[in-house]
């Protein structure tokens, strides 16, 4: 499922596994970041440093927790909270997302339709809802590292998650 | 059905879903689901082309920087971290507890003879039983008889006199040890072997070899300048069980002889003087007798003199073999065997001195790790209060 599974902390190419890890995640780290802050600039900086932890613990990363991916979305996600926290005291929530969506590209109209529904769906679920459907969606962790990332069982993982898509269907008045 | 379990039904959905993401087909009950999944990915936002170069350009510099500044020792992860050295503490403590409970078990009681070279000399306040006092002087080799602390006052009676500090000290030791009864004997035999080599005599020994009742006993007697290189003998052909070492200061009673003898000697010279001026036989013959009485009272004394310079000058030890766990043989005491001895002991001081320091260092060590986990647990529960109400 994911591009690199493991991350050495020493033995052949260690910054070549790193260098290949950026290059597979940097696009859904800051897809996650930027859904969970709704804010461009913040998100980008969110995203550098989120990779810069990475890059400086990497040899703290341990192959026997999970996949190097999830692991970079658990530091990605600690430091997005850590800026929300920190844009909550100072009261300064913006919301900018709609300017950082897709770029427009050559599809049909009912599935540019669809496509906004589900994001205006997206939009009105509980922040914790619309985390765990990204983690992944987007991040496309399996559901024992989307507990370690939430810090919650296995189990209950796949019972929030179960839960969010439900709740995202109603958003979107899909009908199964 | 608790909260965390899920129907087969959304089990399955859920499977799908892990195939979808995987790009892998699923079949048509879950394509809706596919669906979703492709509007919330093509919905989510995008770096934009400035960012991503950027980016780029500073993970290349970062990844590119390191490598060039220095090759990193590789490091060990918290966790395992934690198990290295807690496995090292958790070692060093067994250790330590190994060692000092060996080490304690069979040590003996460790009694280290006396290093001297002649007959202790104990202060006058040391007088009567005493364990043990501290080496001073030996006596010479001849001299003659005179009041101790009366220097200069010589006399030609006896070839003997205490040290020049002046006391005359009696000594006694009483050693036990311990072997095993199959070595008794042959530790019996040293015992007389090694009294004969510091020139003392056996005065009087009882040996009996009786499965676990053996037992042998010897009353020694060693000149006192020989004792303490005895003890050390002694010590060493079995385990010390006790030793027991004891002074008599004997110089008022040897100072009193000696006063007596020159009274006496002194009064025999009158006697002889008078003896020569005598005017009529009776006198003479009365004289003479005198004489003569004083004579043999001169020779008691001389006597005396002769026995308490003797008890000064021989050391009695009673020494009793008894069966037991020997841990020290009279062949284990090598050099060889000692040094492994002394590295265990060092050993043992070095890991004590380290359990007193992890003592110390452990409840902070324990405090801190406990504030760490409170401000973690702390900081993670702010981060989930700040996605609830983002």
């Amino acid at each position: 499922m994911t591009a690199i599974a493991t991350l050495p902390a020493s033995g052949p190419g260690p910054r070549e596994q790193f260098e290949a890890l950026y290059r597979s995640s940097a696009a859904d780290i800051y897809a996650y970041v930027a859904s969970l802050l709704r804010d461009r600039t913040a998100a980008e900086d969110v995203t550098s440093l989120a990779f810069e932890r990475a890059f400086r613990r990497r040899a703290l990363f341990d192959v026997h927790r999970g996949s190097a991916r999830a692991w970079l979305f658990a530091i990605a996600r600690n430091a997005a909270l850590d800026e929300l926290r920190r844009r909550q005291r100072s009261g300064a929530l913006r919301h900018d997302v709609a300017d950082d969506s897709a770029q427009p590209e050559e599809i049909d109209s009912d599935l540019a339709e669809r496509r906004l529904l589900v994001r205006d769906g997206l939009a009105t679920l509980e922040p914790p809802e619309r985390e765990v459907i990204l983690l992944k969606f987007v991040g496309r962790l399996s559901n024992a590292e989307l507990g370690r990332v939430l810090g919650c069982s296995e189990s209950n993982a796949g019972t929030r998650l179960h839960r969010a898509i439900e709740r995202l269907r109603e958003a979107c008045g899909v009908t199964r | 059905m608790s909260r965390d379990e899920l129907s087969a039904q959304q089990l399955a959905e859920l499977a799908a879903l892990d195939r979808i993401l995987a790009r892998e087909p699923v079949g048509e009950e879950h394509l809706e689901l596919a669906a979703l999944v492709d509007s919330v990915r093509a919905g989510a936002p995008r770096m934009d082309g400035g960012f991503a170069a950027r980016l780029d350009a500073t993970i290349a510099q970062r990844v590119a920087g390191s490598g060039a500044r220095r090759a990193r020792l590789p490091r060990l992860s918290p966790r395992r971290f934690a198990f290295a050295g807690g496995g090292l503490v958790a070692a060093a403590v067994a250790l330590t507890i190994v060692i000092s409970g060996g080490l304690l078990n069979s040590r003996e009681p460790n009694f280290s003879p006396p290093a001297t070279s002649g007959p202790r000399l104990a202060s006058p306040s040391a007088a009567g039983h005493a364990r043990v006092v501290a080496p001073t002087a030996t006596f010479g080799a001849t001299a003659s008889p005179a009041p101790l602390g009366a220097s200069g006052a010589s006399n030609s009676a006896t070839s003997v006199t205490p040290s020049a500090h002046g006391r005359l000290v009696q000594r006694g030791s009483t050693l036990t040890l311990a072997t095993t009864p199959a070595t008794m004997q042959a530790v019996a035999n040293r015992v007389v072997a090694a009294t004969e080599r510091q020139g003392g005599v056996v005065e009087s020994s009882n040996v009996e070899i009786q499965g676990s009742a053996s037992y042998a006993s010897f009353s020694l007697a060693v000149p006192s300048g020989r004792l303490g290189s005895l003890i050390a003998t002694l010590s060493g052909l079995a385990s010390v069980r006790a030793l027991t070492q004891s002074t008599n200061d004997i110089t008022d009673g040897y100072n009193q002889e000696t006063a007596r003898l020159a009274d006496s000697v002194a009064e025999r010279a009158a006697l002889l003087k008078q003896l020569a001026v005598a005017a009529t036989a009776a006198d003479a013959t009365s004289i003479q007798n005198q004489i003569d009485a004083l004579a043999r009272r001169i020779a008691a004394e001389h006597r005396a003199i002769d026995r308490l310079l003797n008890e000064g000058h021989t050391a009695t030890v009673q020494v009793n073999v008894v069966p037991g766990a020997s841990t020290r043989h009279s062949s284990a005491g090598g050099p060889l065997s000692r040094a492994f001895h002394d590295a265990l002991h060092a050993l043992e001081e070095i890991l004590a001195i380290a359990l007193i320091a992890l003592a110390i260092v452990l409840p902070f060590a324990l405090c801190a790790l406990a504030l760490w986990w409170a401000a973690t647990s702390l900081r993670q529960r702010a981060r989930e209060r700040a996605m609830r109400t983002a």
